[in-house]
């Protein structure tokens, strides 16, 4: 979620991530927004984003964060990836008893 | 790839730790402000806004946490922290961390030397290029030379001629060297100096020995294949071992050695380390060619096609599988022994077709060694294991209690949050941090007790250099010792820390001293009876090993030890020709004789415990032996004293005299085993017997002497058919290497004593070049032949005291520790009026129950222990009742002083002392 979001929105600092995916799954996922960072940690660790001190749009400094291109190669597979589950999930949920007979 | 780089990554902020925290807390700061300007804007009062910003990101140090487990490597984080608490702890308490580490370094470092000398002896390979490319042929390392053409079971030694055949023909080796399977020593001197000469192992190696091994010279060259040649000049590889003692001198080059009186011109250094094909304790320290066996020895084998006295190594070529090579080299034997079909016997030819030869990997050269001791290792590392795994009890003891003694602060620990396996992880890291500060302690001791068991195993006579092992610890040592230590660790550490968890910190918080007597200690008192089962076994072991050791030094060994000295010379290095011998012996006989102190002489061949030289026997009269019948006998030539210096009594017929000269009867002495074996219940004086089926009246028997032991075979066989024939009658005529006495046996007289200088003395007033290769007692000589039972016999009883101080030790640490926590029971007890000695019993009743159990657990043990070593006890059963019933004995008495102490103590309390302790 975190890497789509960048890769439509291009950099953004951890607050905007935060409110983003809120917005986006139309507040049904309201978790502390906390728990965003070790997340972001982990994806810079891996190389999937980079960040960098930036000034912020009310000229804060604030950290910001984009997609590296490892990342968006991650996020295809990751997407094909999910699509195939989901397409099979959604399979699954489209059969009715009687189709298997 | 993905978690490799997130690793380094990891690796790196580990190292900015600073930096990234205040990063962190910018963005958190950043996060809640931009939250909270949000809800401004939404309407809400500042405090309220900050308070629902606040709310929405959640627990900020919940996040911290889990932020900074990401972020570095928690894991090494933790260890190092553990690591300072451990090393804080242990610092506290100098008394426990120095008991510790102390029983620790006994035990490792006795697993480390038992190690270190398994290693190099058992596991190593030869110091050259690729050894795993090396075959060698035969199974069995045999000595040392054959006759005939056939052998037993396998081919293993072969003639030049067959060596040649086999070099030529197989395909599948790149290199195929030979080189003598015996032993050899030779006399040598630099030519020009006065020096006299030294005895130096020495090896005749065919020219491609060097290039087979794949090694270079240290300095000059090693052998080309025009150095073995017949009619080259001859050359000499010096060891670099000797090159070093005589000063890294680089004269030596190109500079000429006397070997055996004949000279040499040393071309070549071998590289450091090299020590030859063949791990002993006279390793070469001159390599000759080949074909200059001949040239040195006055009876050589080399051109005795049935004369069998190589040993094969070869590298096989890339790609080559050695069941090929092996199947091509069968053949290749066949078809030789075909072509000599002519000269086999009639025996050889029934027996050529079950001839064959193996090939084994020869990457550890010949393994003589190896196989010699090969079990003592594995007993010997079975016995170190088990001392280990006592001094690991211990300490596991010990961690108990002082986990015991923790108690509050664990339960504390856990009452405010932390994860079992947080407390795990933490008295692991200290078990581990101990075990390692042992086992580096270990190497210490390692290093100094190989030392010491190589110097008592391995003594080095007369200024050989001795068998090359270097004490020093290896890699694969360090690794070892490291392995151990972790073990160990683990051992001793995992139960008390389990242990430790288990703590309900209720219970503990609330509690403050009053504790059952029962909680805790059951794991405790399983340790001491696992201790003590294992003494048990240790110590019936090393008593079954001392009384074989015992039952050998004792034994009947058919000749007098007292008073009787042996000096063994070497008159083929002094360059004398057999034609000179006899004036030389009488000369020797002679001058010795003329010391004041010395009441007789004798010159021999062989004087006991060694062997004797080997022969068939033809008994005139009886139809000549089948190809499968053992007609062999060992024998000895003597001067006519001998059987007076050497005091084996003669049970029939007569001795020696001076009356058997070269002119009359050819006679010869047998011992009883050779009646036995060649003459069951006949008299066998006057009988005739010779050594070729051709001259079957050779000689007559004029004399049966008792069994002496010559160890021809093993220490556990009996006698061997034996006879001796007089020095006076020998055929000087011939070229034989049996002419060359070897040892000079003196009786002196009671009382007096004779210095090795006065010897030294007489000898030179003989001859000043003559080397003489020792000077020892018979005694001395006897007890070198069971220098190894000794050693082991000694080290397995070391072994076993250590253990026993151990286990005794356990159980001291357990009797005394409940004692104590029972105090205010006994107070009690003897308030309601029980004796003193009622509670002596009560205490003692405890301790005999565990070393009860200890001992009916270590029983099987014993006997299963028993077994194993049980055929190298030579007769001694395995199962000795005795010794078991000692070991035992010995056992409850140590325990039951570890035990008396703390219950004599106990029952001293006074009980209004007891009561007020609570």
């Amino acid at each position: 979620m975190v890497l789509k979001t960048l890769d439509v929105l291009g950099p953004l600092h951890g607050y905007g991530i935060a409110r983003r995916i809120e917005q986006i799954s139309g507040d049904v996922l309201t978790v502390n927004q906390g728990t965003l960072y070790p997340v972001l940690l982990r994806l810079e660790q891996e190389g999937s984003i980079a960040s960098e001190w930036a000034a912020s749009e009310n000229n804060r400094r604030a950290r910001f964060y984009r997609l590296t291109r490892d990342g968006r190669k991650h996020l295809q597979t990751e997407i094909r990836g999910w699509e195939q589950t989901a397409a099979i999930i959604g399979r699954f949920f489209a059969v009715k008893a009687e189709d298997l007979k | 790839m993905r978690s490799l780089r997130r690793f380094f990554s990891r690796l790196l902020s580990w190292a900015t730790a600073q930096r990234d925290e205040e990063r962190l807390q910018t963005e958190i700061e950043e996060h809640l402000a931009l939250l909270t300007a949000e809800n401004l804007e939404a309407g809400l009062s500042p405090a309220e806004a900050r308070r629902q910003a606040a709310l929405k990101f959640g627990g900020v140090e919940a996040m911290k946490e889990s932020y900074r487990d990401q972020r570095g490597l928690p894991f090494a984080e933790t260890l190092i922290r553990d690591s300072r608490v451990a090393l804080r702890r242990l610092r506290r308490a100098p008394a426990f961390t120095v008991a510790t580490m102390m029983t620790l370094a006994l035990g490792i470092g006795a697993t480390t030397s038992i190690f270190t000398l398994a290693y190099d002896v058992l596991l190593k390979s030869l110091p050259v290029a690729k050894p795993d490319e090396l075959y060698r042929v035969g199974k069995e390392a045999r000595c040392c030379y054959l006759d005939g053409y056939s052998q037993d079971k396998e081919f293993s030694l072969v003639s030049y001629d067959l060596y040649k055949y086999l070099r030529d023909n197989t395909k599948g080796f790149v290199d195929l060297a030979a080189f003598p399977a015996t032993d050899m020593l030779f006399g040598v001197r630099r030519a020009g100096s006065s020096e006299a000469a030294q005895t130096y192992g020495g090896e005749y190696v065919s020219g491609n020995y060097f290039a087979m091994f794949g090694i270079g010279a240290y300095a000059g060259r090693t052998f080309t294949a025009s150095d073995d040649q017949p009619g080259a000049p001859p050359v000499a590889v010096m060891s670099y071992r000797l090159w070093q003692e005589r000063g890294s001198d680089p004269s030596v080059i190109g500079s000429t050695f006397n070997v055996d009186e004949k000279p040499f011109t040393v071309v070549g250094i071998t590289p450091v380390g090299f020590f030859g094909d063949t791990l002993r304790s006279t390793p070469p320290d001159f390599f000759l060619p080949l074909n200059t066996e001949p040239y040195v020895e006055s009876e050589a084998d080399l051109n005795k096609y049935g004369q069998h006295w190589l040993e094969l190594i070869g590298r096989a070529a890339p790609g080559a599988r050695p069941a090929a090579i092996e199947a091509e080299m069968r053949v290749e034997l066949k078809q030789w022994l075909r072509s000599h079909w002519g000269e086999m016997s009639e025996g050889d030819r029934a027996k050529f077709p079950e001839q064959t030869l193996f090939l084994v990997p020869g990457g550890a050269g010949i393994a003589t060694m190896r196989e010699r001791y090969e079990r003592w290792f594995h007993i010997l590392m079975a016995v170190t294991g088990f001392v280990l795994l006592i001094a690991c009890a211990n300490i596991a003891s010990l961690m108990l209690v002082r986990g015991m003694e923790r108690r509050r602060q664990t339960s504390l620990s856990m009452a405010l949050g932390a994860r079992a396996s947080r407390i795990v992880r933490q008295d692991l890291t200290e078990c581990m941090v101990l075990s390692l500060f042992g086992g580096a302690a270990g190497l210490g001791v390692a290093f100094a007790s190989t030392r010491l068991i190589l110097h008592f195993a391995f003594p080095s006579n007369n200024g050989l250099p001795g068998v090359p092992i270097d004490p020093s610890p290896s890699l694969p040592v360090l690794l070892f010792a490291f392995g151990v230590s972790v073990i160990a660790g683990v051992i001793f550490g995992v139960a008390p820390a389990w242990i430790a968890t288990r703590t309900d910190p209720i219970e503990a918080l609330r509690s403050t001293s009053r504790v059952t007597a029962r909680a805790g200690s059951l794991p405790r008192k399983a340790l001491v009876v696992f201790q003590i089962a294992l003494s048990l076994a240790l110590l019936s072991v090393s008593g079954l090993l001392t009384s074989a050791l015992h039952a050998l030094e004792t034994q009947d060994f058919g000749f007098e030890q007292d008073r009787r000295i042996v000096a063994k010379i070497n008159p083929r290095l002094a360059g004398y020709r057999p034609v000179q011998l006899s004036q030389l012996y009488r000369r020797i006989n002679d001058s010795i004789a003329g010391i004041p102190g010395v009441s007789s002489v004798a010159l021999c061949l062989y004087s006991p415990p060694d062997g004797g030289w080997g022969s068939g026997v033809w008994i005139d009269g009886r139809p000549a032996p089948g190809p499968r019948e053992d007609n062999s006998s060992s024998w000895d030539r003597v001067t006519d004293r001998y059987f007076d210096v050497i005091a084996t009594p003669i049970v029939k017929g007569r001795g020696f005299s001076e009356q058997d000269t070269a002119a009359s009867r050819h006679v010869a002495i047998i011992n009883q085993a050779f009646a036995r074996k060649f003459f069951d219940n006949e008299d066998p004086i006057g009988k005739h017997f010779g050594q070729t089926p051709g001259n079957t009246r050779e000689f007559e028997v004029v004399g049966v002497v008792r069994d002496a032991r010559y160890y021809t075979r093993g220490l556990d066989q009996p006698s061997g058919a034996f006879f001796f024939l007089p020095e006076a009658q020998a055929d000087y005529t011939k070229s034989l290497g049996s002419l060359f006495l070897r040892d000079i046996v003196i009786l002196t007289r009671p009382g007096a004593s004779l210095s090795v200088g006065d010897v030294r003395q007489a000898m030179a007033s003989v001859d000043p070049g003559m080397p003489i290769v020792s000077i020892q007692t018979l005694k001395e000589k006897v007890g070198l032949h069971f220098t190894q039972q000794r050693v082991i016999a000694r080290l397995t009883s070391l072994f076993g005291v250590l253990s026993l101080i151990l286990a005794s030790v356990g159980l001291y640490g357990v009797i005394a520790y409940n004692a104590g926590r029972r105090i205010s029971e006994i107070g009690v007890r003897i308030a309601l009026g029980a004796t003193r000695s009622d509670v002596v019993r009560l205490i003692l009743k405890g301790a005999f129950r565990l070393i009860l159990a200890g001992l009916s657990i270590g029983l099987p043990l014993t006997f299963a222990a028993g077994r194993l070593v049980g055929n190298q006890l030579y007769g001694i059963n395995p199962y000795d009742p005795i010794v078991t019933i000692v070991a035992i004995v010995v056992l409850g008495l140590s325990g039951l002083l570890a035990s008396i102490f703390p219950a004599i103590r106990a029952s001293l309390i006074s009980p209004l002392d007891a009561l007020r302790a609570e």
